[in-house]
């Protein structure tokens, strides 16, 4: 895997696209491995297009594109505008708050952060916010859906180290509030000092409110109908993209009357090099993982750790450390996969909550999809809003920081994470 | 052990249960009793929650001659040798006895011989009984006709969905990680799996009923590659056959173990389970399966090779 | 631009376009049919083959519109030549790893013709592996013509299109 992580870096030097150096590199580690089929590559590339929940990105690319169209997106930032009107980076705000509402319902932060994208990011490059703090925080914004229940990386944590589910739902909802006003504040403060302006000085005009709380209202139903649609049963979270293209769709022609089949073809139209951009670098990517799984990197790695301190707190925070590190160049997925069975009977018998544990696991392994130079989320946002990695890398630091924050926080503090999950299901 | 015992061999051994399933811990002693009894020269790395990649992209990469196994089973194998699929239809096989004869069976080598022969895959053993499929569900079901328009979640293949719809549910194919939140949303009414599952993936708490059919007992087949196999010395052939049939027979013992430990556990933590069923119904229900996927021959010439 | 490439461009456009509705019309077919309790379980495997076709069709719709991204933090603080070599050596790499995509991808659709998609006998997942080579071929040709251009275009301008800021 040294000629593989060599052969990313050279790459990415000289300039070639990101879903290429992943695949190219990837591929030479089956190079060095004769006894392996050379059709392992073909094969994972297209296996990522056989599961059901990545259905999901192309769908809300698209549905974000169609919101754009369907007068949707306009109505919703003229709502925001009344409520963060008078907030410094108040589209940012937004797209915080979305991320929140939101994740409930995609449970997937790339899909999320990529329809935000495509719906908010024109918009605030408009505002004049720079262009790596935008991404950024259209992507960062993201990692609260992943906890917001029912997130999927909760199932995945819930079956793989035996934890209840419910209890993990519970106990990631007052975290993803955390994490909102981490973020929020973090926008306030980088506002401030770039002195972005608000967008109005003064109150609105009674009239100018209620218009814009009306024109909004189909807009902020969009994620409540969803939520509805889900926690009734009508259907299941990774079939939710399909619905929220169909909604806005059907609320641009039959409610805003704003789209006709043309423009609705050329929403779709605008979407498909989003689509194939961010689908070639997921798919490519699963050929990247396949060594790193068979060696079992971090596996071999992960035993240094443990051992290292009797404390709880301290192996917590070493454990969380190692996984944002280790995020830098592994999806969240494997993460969970690899080393929740590793390091869940560690934490647990220093007498560690086991969804206290999976909940802070999974926002730092998340974390990594967010982070250079390996992250489908990072390349999601920045292929869609064009913004070069760098200036990306530069505007999300921050956040980066918040985040770490947070789970800090979370782990000296248990009962943020505990309370509401003993609250419903006892201790 | 022999003088062959010069050149090393490894297999990279492929599941998707879970790292605290019995049969994890199974696949481990496998592993580690052929080590053992090949002096080190023969070592199997086991990965669990299908790390190396989703079960049919593994079985097609061991038809090429990777030295990777996979743990599957019946369903799968009939999508290239049909007649074994009926080993995982409904009240057929119904017991560690039945599989125990089945390893005799005429009818069953000729199929595994077909596998080897026409597509490479070598069937190491099939001792690793996974145990009874009940109906979890949240309302009360005692015969077929109860089951009319309740949608059970099968694994996504034919043979699974028309054996549900033969019982008189009606199949939904979705992937396992959506089953909670589906359960939770009413997407989905129920789910048929063996007792361990749902403890594992902690469905207790969105499941309100057991209804204790055992309408398919899950056998799972080991499976390598055919010319990966024979290129083994033949002592190591024995050896790995040998220690596959010891770890299986013990795993699908642990597994019942674990099978009545996870409900007495469920009905600790209030599930209620329902055992008066109208047995004779579910059975002659059954038989639907095998006629609609075209097995009752195979079914029928296999059930009079082991004696049932 | 030859007619006939315009006219496989507007036909690819299209295709992309098609799988992807007739996606979200498998998806939503199949959860209003579940919720009224008949699961129609074929709308999923449509779904997902429909998605292996879409995505390497759209792979050579990014390709060619420039939008897969790339860092040129380092690239671009070369001379102008140096940055075209570079750039004609990045197409090189990609052409062969193409190739290598499109001939594995080709091989293991016609030796595992065996392996049925999702369990259903007579539809075999070689069709869903097909998608993969042929989106290759496509990516092949785009890079052809990306090739060209480079080599015509005097003096060396920026395609924007692999360095999108
Ligand atoms: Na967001
Ligand atoms: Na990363």
């Amino acid at each position: 895997m040294l000629i593989v992580t060599l052969a990313f870096f050279v790459l990415m030097v000289i300039g070639m696209p990101v879903a290429f150096a992943i695949g190219i590199s990837g591929a030479l580690f089956f190079l060095q491995q004769p006894a392996l089929p050379f059709t392992i590559p073909v094969q994972r590339t297209v296996s990522q297009t056989q599961n059901f929940a990545l259905l999901a990105i192309p769908l809300f690319i698209m549905a974000g594109s169609l919101a754009n169209r369907s007068g949707i997106t306009q109505r919703l930032l003229a709502l925001a505008s009344v409520i963060t009107g008078r907030l410094r980076g108040g589209l940012a705000q937004v797209t915080i708050a979305l991320s929140a509402m939101m994740g409930g319902v995609s449970g997937s932060a790339i899909a999320d952060a990529a329809m935000q994208s495509r719906m908010l990011g024109g918009e605030m490059l408009r505002r004049n916010l720079a262009r790596g703090f935008a991404t950024a925080i259209l992507g960062f914004s993201a990692l609260i859906t992943p906890i917001v229940p029912p997130g999927i990386g909760m199932v995945l944590f819930g079956s793989v180290g035996q934890v209840s589910v419910g209890r993990l739902f519970a106990g990631g909802i007052v975290p993803a509030l955390l994490l909102w006003l981490a973020f929020s504040l973090t926008v306030s403060l980088i506002a401030r000092r770039r002195g972005y302006p608000p967008e109005r000085s003064s109150r609105l005009p009674r009239g100018e409110a209620g218009k814009a709380l009306r024109g909004g209202i189909w807009a902020l139903l969009f994620p409540v109908l969803l939520l509805v649609g889900l926690r009734s049963g009508v259907f299941t979270p990774s079939e939710i993209g399909a619905f929220a293209v169909a909604y806005v769709a059907l609320v641009g022609f039959l409610v805003h009357r704003e789209m006709n089949a043309r423009s609705g073809a050329e929403a779709i139209e605008a979407s498909l090099a989003d689509v194939g951009a961010v689908m070639l670098l997921i798919a490519l990517s699963a050929i990247f993982s396949y060594g790193i799984v068979m060696e079992r990197l971090p596996e071999a790695i992960s035993g240094a750790i443990v051992g290292q301190t009797q404390s709880l707190i301290g192996v917590e925070l070493l454990i969380l450390a190692f996984v944002l590190v280790i995020g830098f160049f592994v999806d969240a997925t494997v993460l969970i996969i690899m080393l929740a069975p590793i390091f869940l009977p560690v934490v647990q018998n220093l007498d560690g909550d086991p969804v206290h544990f999976g909940i802070v696991f999974i926002v730092a392994a998340t974390i990594g999809n967010f982070t250079p130079p390996v992250g489908a989320a990072m390349y999601a946002v920045c292929t869609i809003m064009k913004c070069p990695v760098e200036e990306y890398t530069r505007g999300a630091v921050p956040f980066f920081i918040a985040a770490v924050a947070v789970i800090v926080l979370l782990v000296l503090v248990p009962e943020i994470v505990l309370f509401l999950p003993d609250a419903i299901f006892g201790r | 052990t022999g003088a062959a015992a010069q050149e090393d061999f490894t297999l990279r051994f492929n599941h998707v249960l879970g790292p605290n399933e019995p049969f994890h811990q199974g696949f481990l002693q496998w592993a580690e009793n052929v080590e053992k009894r090949t002096d080190g020269h023969l070592t199997i790395d086991v990965f669990h929650s299908a790390q190396l990649g989703v079960e049919e992209d593994i079985i097609e990469q061991i038809r090429q001659g990777a030295n990777i196994g996979q743990n599957t089973d019946a369903a799968r194998l009939g999508n290239y040798v049909p007649g074994i699929s009926v080993i995982n239809g409904p009240y057929f096989i119904e017991s560690m006895a039945d599989v125990d004869k089945l390893n005799d069976a005429a009818t069953m080598q000729a199929w595994q011989q077909q596998l080897a022969d026409d597509y490479g895959l070598q069937v190491v053993c099939f001792d690793w009984v996974q145990g009874k499929r009940h109906f979890f569900t949240n309302q009360e079901i005692h015969a077929p006709a109860d089951l009319k328009g309740v949608r059970v979640r099968t694994p996504p293949a034919p043979i699974w969905q028309e054996s549900i719809r033969a019982l008189g549910a009606a199949p939904v194919a979705m992937d396992f990680g959506d089953v909670y939140s589906g359960l939770q949303s009413r997407a989905i009414d129920g789910a048929e799996l063996v007792y361990p599952n749902i403890t594992a993936g902690g469905l207790g708490e969105v499941l309100d009923y057991t209804i204790e059919t055992g309408h398919i007992t899950l056998v799972n087949f080991q499976v390598v590659s055919a010319s990966w196999f024979a290129g083994l010395p033949e002592e190591y052939q024995r050896i790995l056959v040998e220690e596959c049939r010891t770890a299986g027979q013990e795993a699908s013992r642990r597994m019942e173990a674990a099978a009545s430990e996870a409900k007495a556990q469920l009905q600790e933590d209030g599930m209620t389970v329902i055992t008066d069923i109208d047995r004779e119904a579910f059975r002659k229900a059954g038989e639907q399966a095998y006629e609609a996927l075209g097995l009752s021959d195979a079914k029928q010439r296999l059930a009079e090779e082991i004696g049932k | 631009m030859h007619a006939l490439v315009r006219a496989g461009i507007r036909a690819e456009t299209w295709a992309a376009g098609i799988l992807l509705v007739a996606m979200v019309a498998l998806v939503l077919l199949g959860g209003v049919a579940r919720f009224l309790h008949v699961p129609l379980n074929w709308t999923i495997d449509m779904a997902t083959c429909a998605f292996a076709w879409a995505t390497f069709l759209c792979a050579d719709i990014a390709w060619r519109r420039g939008a897969l991204m790339s860092v040129d933090l380092f690239t671009r603080t070369l001379p102008v030549r140096a940055q075209r070599g570079l750039l004609l050596f990045n197409y090189l790499l990609i052409a062969l790893f193409l190739v290598f995509l499109v001939v594995a991808g080709f091989w293991l659709s016609w030796t595992s013709w065996a392996r049925s998609f999702r369990g259903i006998p007579w539809i075999s997942y070689s069709w869903v592996t097909l998608s993969l080579p042929v989106g290759g071929v496509l990516m092949l040709i785009t890079t052809g013509f990306k090739v060209r251009r480079q080599l015509r275009a005097e003096p060396f301008a920026s395609e924007g299109g692999d360095t999108p800021c």
